[in-house]
């Protein structure tokens, strides 16, 4: 009797079932809804007639500073994450010992037992023109006035780096440990010093866990509305929240899904763009070391 | 390929360089390296001569790897001196010294080419392109790995593998190569084929190898000389056939080759009393002295194997045994045989396949060896061990 032979890919039926129903599925009417208006106050909104008015509306100047303030924030905050997250994830990788690496994880671990709310409200109290970071520069005498950050982009960045730091540093960490003594050995073995190490060794085998920390930030950082509602106020609004008014507030999910598109395709392409410029980039530095004898014997 | 550079710190170097070690002497003098309170190495005096095939044997956790590595920079010592072509050491960088390392695992880099690999570190000095590439290519041909120049490590076998280590330590034409257990990862065949290659390699570039292994074929068949490494000590150095024929104390008797060891007591220098009659040396150990415990040793090949002589007056004279066969096992052009000489005591014998007597498991025979090939050692529980290296 034949046996029943179901496709390998069957294992991956609730994924693909999850997916659809959670993730395509919304992300489909999301972009359905864009296309869409808001028929009246007491309505959410309507599909009968299909434009991209909502997509102008949502680029106005109104809302497009909110776009280009998000957008510099992702950037500015993956770019510091990145700067600050990297040297401790080395030094976790390569200097620390084995043994106490895990009380550092731990360590970096912690923070994410507490809501990211109350974190982020904690901020709110140390960065506060009365807070005690306020007095304290005061009383050392590096402010003559109170600290004047909070609802801000720049308190927004501080929040934010707060947050999504953890995310860098342990995709980094795995990603440098990956590489080895081994090999860093063997470079220096063959005169390489420390820095043509880290740069010719170390970071082309730690790209995966790079790009992947890169992402891993950039992309829920984009879409984050708590840190800028906690610590931005009016001058620190993100895209996140525009989207949220709209469907919470405003009630018109026509504009709020035509944000959310406009947000998605700002993710993709400033991604693409940012990885395309650090390819290019890097580009000089790297043919420079390529070396192709050709198959002639 | 011969041609040797100098390192290139001249000027603050030259006050503590010395003339009379040319370029690839290599010198260690009382050094020594502690990992927290274990000693690694314990108060080493090694002196290689340039293109010297210098092998360091010894077994796991003997301190053979922790000196090469002291070599090439990768630890300092704690106390002593290093100087490599008479440069004093202490302090340099990996990075900085002109000597290359065949790693274990080989530490090939997965994202370069091979021929990236290769002239990795001939980039790192100011070598013009275009050298860069005739050099690879020249140290590519040397291993035969030249078609392979533009694949990845990891599309190649370990032997091949092994190769473009080689390829990419010599290229850079090091005063001394130092290689770690580089042909460990290996099968058998492919080993012994790549000690031949490497031997010949050596003698045609000139350099002197420092070469770490626990396989003492492997030592033995390459090396000029071999220092045999104990618990961070150099227990002998010399060539292979000193090394065999003339062991300095019964751990390198017994790690080099076989041994039948008798546990003995010492009537004067060149006699013994062991527990199934009396043994004699030809050669008196000026360590034993009468009254020791001693260990005698000789090895298999050297035992003698006859049916019994009938002889009533042979047991009791000195390397004459009666003995009863326990095994016998043909091992293509020797023989070898186990016998149990009573008390506890039994001998390995091995003869060639023509001359072997056909003795067979429980028969009787005579076991005779000449005072030629029987050494004696002071017992290891007894030995002084620390007066082979202590100044």
């Amino acid at each position: 009797m034949p046996k029943l032979r179901l496709p390998k890919a069957t294992l991956a039926l609730p994924a693909w079932v999850w997916l659809l129903a959670f993730f395509a599925a919304p992300v489909g009417l999301i972009i359905w809804y864009s296309f869409g208006y808001k028929p009246s106050i007491f309505g959410t909104h309507a599909n009968d007639i299909l434009s991209l008015d909502r997509y102008a509306e949502a680029l106005s100047p109104t809302f497009f500073s909110t776009f280009s303030n998000t957008l510099w924030v992702g950037v500015v905050g993956t770019l510091a994450c990145l700067i600050i997250g990297m040297p401790v994830a080395y030094w976790m990788a390569v200097k620390v010992p084995v043994a106490k690496r895990g009380l550092l994880i731990a360590a970096i671990m912690i923070p994410f037992w507490t809501n990211f709310l109350v974190r982020t409200i904690g901020w709110q109290i140390i960065l506060a023109p009365q807070g005690w970071l306020s007095q304290g520069l005061q009383a050392v005498g590096i402010l003559d006035g109170p600290l004047e950050i909070l609802y801000s982009r720049s308190a927004v960045l501080i929040g934010v780096i707060y947050n999504y730091l953890p995310l860098m540093i342990l995709p980094l960490f795995v990603a440098f440990d990956r590489v080895g003594e081994p090999l860093r050995e063997a470079s220096k073995d063959l005169g390489a010093g420390r820095l043509q190490t880290f740069l010719r060794v170390t970071i082309p085998l730690a790209r995966p866990g790079i790009i992947a920390g890169l992402l891993l930030v950039y992309i829920p950082l984009m879409g984050d509305y708590i840190t800028a509602t906690v610590l931005g106020g009016a001058k620190g609004n993100m895209a996140g929240q525009l989207v949220a008014a709209q469907f919470q507030s405003a009630q018109n999910w026509a504009l709020g899904s035509a944000m959310a598109v406009i947000l998605i395709l700002t993710i993709l392409l400033s991604a693409a763009v940012l990885g395309l410029i650090i390819w290019l980039a890097t580009l000089p530095f790297r043919s420079h070391y390529r070396l192709r004898l050709g198959a002639e014997a | 390929m011969t041609a040797t550079t100098a390192p290139a710190p001249a000027a603050s170097a030259t006050a503590r360089s010395r003339a009379d070690e040319p370029t690839g002497t290599v010198v260690l003098e009382n050094v020594t390296k502690r990992f927290g309170t274990a000693v690694a190495v314990d108060n080493i005096t090694l002196h290689v001569e340039p293109g010297e095939f210098l092998s360091l044997l010894g077994p796991s956790g003997c301190g053979k790897t922790t000196t090469l590595r002291m070599l090439a920079g990768f630890e300092q010592p704690d106390e002593g001196s290093i100087r490599i072509s008479g440069q004093d050491v202490l302090g340099i960088p990996p990075y900085k010294r002109n000597v290359n390392t065949v790693f274990q695992a080989y530490a090939l880099f997965p994202h370069l080419t091979i021929a990236e690999n290769v002239a990795y570190g001939l980039q790192q000095t100011k070598v013009p392109k275009a050298e860069i590439r005739t050099r690879v290519a020249d140290a590519l041909d040397m291993v035969r790995m030249r078609t392979f120049a533009d694949r990845k490590p990891q599309q190649l076998s370990g032997g091949q593998q092994q190769r473009i280590a080689l390829a990419r330590a010599l290229v850079n034409r090091p005063s001394v190569l130092l290689l770690d257990e580089p042909l460990g990862a290996l099968d058998r065949q492919l080993r012994e084929e790549m000690q031949l290659e490497l031997k010949l390699l050596q003698s045609r570039v000139g350099i002197s190898f420092i070469f770490v292994t626990h396989d003492q074929h492997e030592a033995l068949s390459m090396s000029d000389r071999i220092a045999i490494m104990r618990e961070g000590r150099i227990e002998q150095l010399a060539d292979a056939d000193t090394i065999y024929g003339a062991p300095t104390n019964a751990y390198v008797a017994g790690f080099i080759g076989q041994q039948n060891f008798f546990e003995a007591t010492a009537k004067d220098a060149t006699t013994a009393t062991s527990a199934v009659g009396p043994v004699t040396t030809a050669s008196a150990n000026p360590a034993v002295h009468a009254g020791d415990a001693i260990v005698a040793a000789v090895r298999p090949e050297f035992v003698q194997l006859a049916a019994p002589s009938g002889d009533k007056k042979a047991p009791g004279r000195a390397n004459v045994f009666d003995g009863t066969i326990l095994s016998s096992s043909h091992l293509g052009e020797t023989v070898q045989f186990l016998i149990d000489l009573g008390n506890d005591v039994s001998v390995q014998a091995r003869l060639p396949t023509p001359s072997a007597p056909r003795l067979s498991e429980g028969d009787r025979a005579t076991v005779t060896f000449s005072p030629d090939s029987v050494q004696f050692f002071p017992s290891e529980s007894t030995a002084p061990q620390h007066d082979q290296n202590k100044e």
